[in-house]
């Protein structure tokens, strides 16, 4: 059930009747209905990985309570390091197994000892990567005593499994969304009008942007050998906007159909591609990954507190094991090392934390400037999104390889009977929607917004891409 | 809450009135539109006078040299259809004859194409801009599976055929961008494909009774138009061969000319001749059927 489907469309309006007409009487029962919706909402996936959740729910619901009930030390690090393995166990197995197995296998054979990898045949459980990082900050915070365990369990199943962030995320905090789960909560016309805007304006960099992207991206990306460099440029563009419209608009979407519910959930994306440098980018990109890595790994490996090696050392875990996360694939851990490399000068000239503030242009040369940082800040990243979508490292540098050598900036018919330049109109538009508003969460609050509304709505249906229907990304993750 | 379901309301409210009028502006584009492919040239045409249309698939639109009809003095025009099944030459025929089209002879493809009964999504979805005025194109649709959607629900069509109906298609309607389906009579010239897999497999291919087939048998009937089935060439490497006996024991009256043209040097692709080929193959066609 995706949250773009047609049976998403119905479950979602049931949820939210029966939410605040049926179970409206205590938190408990608001609570109670929102998790029966998460696991049905989960179970049309793959009812077989409810119990996974529930297990992995259970295990850090319990071991939670048993590391804050411990009398010693020694019995506090044993719940702490079980629910730890068990949790990265999980992970391990359905994710990164067979991919470790492939790699040892390929090793061995290159010492000439002939070797063929055992490979499970297991599917990965959708959202397997995200409400395991639930879990896991959630016991690593009671651990560091950061936060007190919880002792209701639906309120803590309700922390995991809420579906708007079950299957990709914003990856919440029990410091966050806990508190909120914590008590009644009322009816809020503001925050629920807000809430539509949002998901709105999600639907629109999901159907509209990322789909219509994802067309033009994989009919160049799957023939990038006939391509000519206009093409694969395009290539490399458009798949950038595909994997923020489809991210971000699912973000959006969640964020959005939370407010319908009075919850709140973390923004996840601040108009990343506006970046003036890749630092800026990553404070914008997936946020709430980038702080999960920074308070769960970069800062528990010391941060910055220690010396210039050690803060080099430190980005580079964090940004390979980011990589790592994304998928069990080297292309991912190249990304995750390529963007590290692009930190690298920031680090070295103490400037990683130079563009806090809201990009603001005027009719001045230092404007020029920062346009020119933008646009180089956004080439960096499309010459890493091209690891990120290749099939191997080898096919992502022969796909850069053939920008630079084939030389031809004529406009190319794709297999898909299109021009590869069609829209780059649309793509200017959503960019220039965006960069007015860039203060804002989303364009359509403020003034005219029935206008905007509307406008986005005959986007969604007039431009929309629905024909060739396609997953979101990072369900994928 | 009631503000909510107010402001909730409103936009439905909203969606429904786009869609409505989206539907309105879309259809008007379309009913003007007479240059970028075979079914919007007929439906928006008058009547025309014919000695032969060709009818069928890609095998009929890249097989039938139309000019070479006109060169024996034969007034021809290709409506094959790539990717198109008998569901839509029948359509098309309808629409001709609605148009009070005067048609000598069709000739009509049939061989691969007998064996489903589907419609072709790709190329029906181009009759139906046209579904709410003209009651052929309903009555013809009406048995699908998703008719009532298609029908009753304000741009669904478009929305669900959007690569085929969609905006793109419908502002190049707007701005009359031509394409090629027009040129050459409708004939479709293939040349050397290097790439092309020259084998084919046709031992799961099973020949229908085939309802649409029928269909075209009536309306010719109907209309003293002299009706010409042909079965066209495969490439040397076809296995399951038998499929082209197997439909001439289902309907006798099929010619079978699926060897008249032998050679790979003859062909694009297995199940496309290119235009060597092509003109090889309708050299024989005129001299057979219309002794010329």
């Amino acid at each position: 059930m995706f949250f773009n489907s047609l049976s998403f469309a119905l479950f979602l309006p049931a949820v939210f009747l029966l939410y605040w007409f049926v179970f409206n009487k205590t938190k408990s029962t608001q609570n109670l209905i929102l998790i029966l919706a998460s696991y049905y909402f989960y179970s049309c996936w793959d009812w077989r990985f409810l119990f996974l959740l529930v297990f992995s729910t259970f295990l850090d619901y319990y071991t939670g309570i048993r590391i804050e009930k411990a009398k010693t030390e020694t019995a506090r690090k044993f719940w702490f390091w079980l629910s730890i393995a068990v949790n990265l166990g999980f992970l391990g197995i359905f994710k990164y197994y067979n991919f470790f197995a492939a790699s040892f296998s390929e090793l061995v054979n290159g010492f000439g000892l002939q070797t063929s990898p055992l490979l499970l045949n297991v599917i990965l459980p959708v959202g397997i990567s995200f409400y395991t990082f639930h879990g896991l900050s959630y016991v690593i915070d009671i651990y560091l005593k950061r936060i007190k365990a919880e002792y209701n369990f639906i309120d803590y199943s309700l922390f995991v499994s809420y579906f708007p962030l079950l299957v990709a995320g914003p990856i919440e905090r029990a410091t966050h969304l806990l508190p909120q789960v914590k008590v009644k909560r009322s009816f809020d016309f503001e925050k629920a009008k807000e809430g539509i805007y949002q998901i709105i304006w999600g639907l629109v960099k999901k159907v509209v942007i990322a789909d219509t992207c994802a067309t033009y991206a994989n009919a160049i990306f799957d023939n990038y050998e006939s391509m000519n460099s206009l093409s694969l440029l395009l290539g490399t563009v458009y798949f950038a906007f595909q994997i923020y419209g489809d991210f971000s608009g699912y973000s959006d979407m969640a964020l959005g159909m939370s407010k319908l519910f009075g919850l709140d959930l973390l923004r996840n994306f601040n108009y990343p591609y506006f970046s003036r440098d890749i630092a800026e980018f990553w404070r914008r990109w997936h946020i709430s990954l980038s702080t999960w890595f920074r308070d769960y790994l970069y800062i528990p490996l010391g941060g910055s507190s220690g010396g210039m090696a050690m803060k080099i050392r430190n980005t580079f875990v964090i940004f390979l094991v980011s990589g790592f996360w994304h998928g069990a694939n080297w292309t991912f851990i190249a990304w995750g090392f390529i963007n590290a490399l692009y930190f690298l000068p920031l680090l070295l000239l103490k400037k990683n934390r130079s563009n806090m503030e809201t990009v603001s242009l005027y009719w001045n040369w230092s404007s020029l400037k920062v346009i020119l940082s933008m646009i180089s800040t956004f080439a960096l990243t499309c010459l890493a999104w091209i690891f990120f979508r290749a099939k191997s490292i080898g096919e992502a540098f022969d796909y850069i390889g053939r920008i630079f050598t084939n030389q031809s900036f004529l406009p190319q018919y794709l297999e898909n009977e299109r021009y590869s330049y069609e829209i780059i109109l649309l793509i200017i538009a959503f960019i220039l929607v965006e960069w007015n508003s860039r203060t804002q969460t989303e364009p359509i609050s403020g003034r005219y917004s029935w206008v905007k509304v509307t406008l986005c709505i005959m986007a969604i249906i007039a431009l929309g891409t629905y024909s060739d229907y396609k997953e979101f990304i990072y369900f994928q993750f | 809450m009631k503000y909510f379901f107010l402001f909730f309301l409103r936009i439905l409210i909203i969606t429904l009135l786009l869609l409505v009028v989206l539907d309105l502006v879309y259809t008007k584009v379309y009913l003007k539109s007479s240059n970028r492919g075979k079914i919007d040239y007929v439906y928006n045409s008058q009547a025309q006078q014919y000695d032969v249309v060709v009818l069928g698939s890609s095998r009929a639109n890249n097989h039938f040299v139309a000019p070479l009809f006109e060169e024996k003095g034969l007034k021809t025009f290709n409506y094959g259809m790539s990717g198109g099944h008998l569901f839509e030459a029948s359509l098309l025929l309808k629409l001709m004859v609605e148009r009070q089209y005067t048609i000598k002879n069709v000739i009509l493809e049939a061989d691969l194409n007998l064996s489903n009964e589907q419609m072709a999504d790709g190329i029906a979805s181009k009759f139906l801009p046209y579904i709410h005025n003209s009651k052929t194109i309903e009555k013809h649709f009406s048995s699908q599976k998703d008719f009532n959607q298609l029908f009753y629900i304000p741009f669904y069509r478009y929305v669900d055929f959007e690569t085929r109906i969609g905006f793109r298609e419908m502002f190049f309607n707007c701005i009359h961008k031509r394409t090629v389906h027009l040129d050459n009579l409708g004939y479709y010239p293939l040349g050397k494909n290097p790439n092309a897999n020259m084998k084919n497999d046709l031992t799961n291919l099973k020949p229908l009774h085939n309802k649409y087939y029928e269909e075209i048998k009536q309306i010719c009937k109907a209309n003293n138009i002299n009706l010409i089935v042909v079965m066209t060439p495969m490439c040397t490497n076809t296995k399951g061969l038998d499929y082209f006996e197997k439909v001439r024991q289902f309907y006798p009256e099929i010619h079978n000319y699926e060897n008249a043209v032998e050679g790979d040097q003859y062909f694009s692709s297995c199940g496309h001749m290119n235009d060597r080929g092509a003109r090889k193959f309708t050299a024989i066609i005129i001299k057979d059927f219309f002794n010329k």
